[in-house]
């Protein structure tokens, strides 16, 4: 039997009177690489900020790595890592300065840090820079010290929330592989939300999430032949009715 | 713990790191001793008691304890702006230790700068209090850093971006200068701010570092003008009360929370 790594029941959430997540359930497995798919405003982010208890239910619980949201944050948060859409990182510090900060900030001792710094330092290609301002860097490499800062302390569920916005082709495309690679790593569950259909087509299982809603969940195969199209984004379509790329854009 | 060093080094890293900073820092009192001393010396009453920019000594150096934690415990709305706050809102640790160490980084910058301050200032001016004046001082500039940091704080976490920076300066920063008695005596000034004066955390940290440094006038009233226990206690209230105010701030969802993650709606 496969543990549950994330566990969501009725989970929404409303901003005054916007309800930006309906009702969500959700079940994500140990070591799956999950994607959630769906336009700007389907509530994406708002899912992941809930999973991440940086914003309290309006309703429902929700379930992470073993532990409440609500009642258990601080065991939550210990055992996730998230990568928010933009950047969190110290431009005025250095790449090493940034991960010590990081690594403080998680209570690991110095002589835990440094060897893991250094690993994933190597592991993103970053060791030349890291005496360097992150200023000074560009902005696919800050995307990787984001995603190494949010691996720091060995996460058991990582969030990547809108990994690639904003980055041009060629740095999306190498960060791409640094995420596969990373999926590969043993045990990690991956949490990634994407309005990006092609980076979605790699999951384990999809969710299409529109308007604060479920429209569909399964394998990219599964979905595909369920609505007996042949590309996420023509599920996307056949679901909502109307064009993830067009609502993107709206 | 670990979490609050590492907050504390950071603010030290990134103050160090600007050097503009640190020089204007350090140069701001010597600026204000050379022309508003120059300027007051000739209107001030306590002429013939004390020379002014004696007088004007512990003023300054709460001066520096001001700029030096106010402005760094306001450096919690650029973190917002630059992102760096949500790093720190998704570890694994209390709102309240964000707070704590927060105010701990700006009562470090404070009292850093107000030391380095005090070794010229008072040499320059000839000032020597003794051992125990030192002591007490240098206790009223950690007391003072802490209870102003914490205000910076509570200022920072109502604030959203920095563009009100301005706005504080202008009632924040100079109402609570010119009624701490930094300049001149509190105690002529009309019943309406003497009011303001006595919620004013900087008016205590000034009194207690007349007490510290001018105990030799204490006689002809240029001294302190309150009991220094009374200064002691309130700027412990007033750290506190920051501490537990900004700390409910930051947790509050909506509040910083929702600013730093900007929501859908």
């Amino acid at each position: 039997m496969t543990a549950t790594a994330i566990h969501a029941r009725g989970l929404g959430k409303d901003f005054g009177a916007i309800r930006a997540l309906g009702e969500l359930d959700l079940e994500v497995r140990e070591a799956e690489f999950f994607g959630l798919l769906g336009p700007n405003g389907a509530g994406k982010t708002t899912t992941v900020h809930l999973l991440a208890t940086l914003l309290r239910p309006t309703r429902g619980t929700a379930r992470v790595a073993g532990h409440d949201v609500v009642r258990e944050d601080l065991e939550t948060r210990r055992r996730i890592g998230l990568v928010f859409q933009e950047t969190t990182l110290d431009r005025d510090l250095t790449v090493e300065q940034n991960l010590r900060f990081a690594a403080r900030l998680w209570n690991l001792p110095g002589r835990v840090a440094g060897p893991r710094i250094d690993e994933l330092l190597a592991q993103f290609g970053l060791r030349e820079r890291r005496r360097d301002a992150v200023r000074t860097l560009s902005g696919g490499m800050r995307r990787a010290l984001d995603i190494a800062r949010g691996l720091l302390h060995e996460p058991r569920v990582l969030f990547l929330d809108e990994p690639t916005a904003g980055l041009d082709p060629r740095a999306r495309r190498s960060l791409w592989e640094l995420i596969q690679r990373l999926r590969s790593a043993s045990g990690l569950t991956v949490f990634l939300t994407t309005h990006y259909v092609e980076e979605a087509e790699p999951c384990d299982r999809v969710a299409v999430l529109d308007r604060g809603a479920l429209a569909a969940l399964g394998t990219p195969a599964e979905l595909k032949r369920a609505a007996g199209v042949s590309s996420l984004e023509a599920v996307f379509l056949a679901r909502t009715g109307r064009p993830l790329a067009e609502s993107t854009a709206a | 713990m670990r979490a609050i060093g590492g907050i504390v080094a950071r603010e030290l890293l990134r103050f160090l790191r600007q050097r503009g900073r640190l020089v204007s820092s350090l140069a701001r009192p010597f600026v204000w001793l050379v022309f508003a001393g120059a300027g007051f010396a000739t209107v001030f009453a306590g002429a013939g008691a004390i020379d002014y920019r004696r007088y004007l000594a512990p003023g300054l150096l709460g001066m520096v304890v001001m700029f030096g934690s106010l402005l760094a415990a306001l450096s919690t709305v650029t973190d917002r702006e630059a992102g760096v706050l949500r790093m720190v809102l998704v570890a694994p640790i209390r709102r309240s230790t964000v707070a704590l160490g927060k105010t701990l980084g700006a009562t470090l910058l404070g009292t850093m700068q107000a030391v380095a301050v005090a070794v010229l200032l008072l040499s320059l001016l000839q000032l020597w209090p003794g051992p125990a004046g030192l002591l007490l001082a240098f206790a009223a500039i950690v007391l003072s850093g802490l209870a102003l940091g914490a205000l910076g704080l509570v200022l920072a976490a109502t604030m959203r971006s920095i563009e009100n920076f301005a706005g504080v300066m202008n009632f924040v920063v100079f109402p609570m200068l010119f009624l701490s008695g930094a300049l001149y005596p509190v105690r002529r000034l009309g019943p309406w701010l003497h009011v303001l004066v006595h919620v004013n955390p900087l008016a205590y940290g000034v009194d207690l570092l007349k007490h510290a440094l001018l105990a030799e006038w204490a006689g002809t009233g240029y001294g302190g003008e309150m009991p220094p226990a009374l200064d002691v206690a309130a700027l412990l209230v007033f750290a506190a009360a920051g501490l537990a105010i900004a700390a409910a701030l930051l947790g509050r969802e909506g509040g910083v929370t929702r600013t730093a993650f900007r929501s859908p709606a």
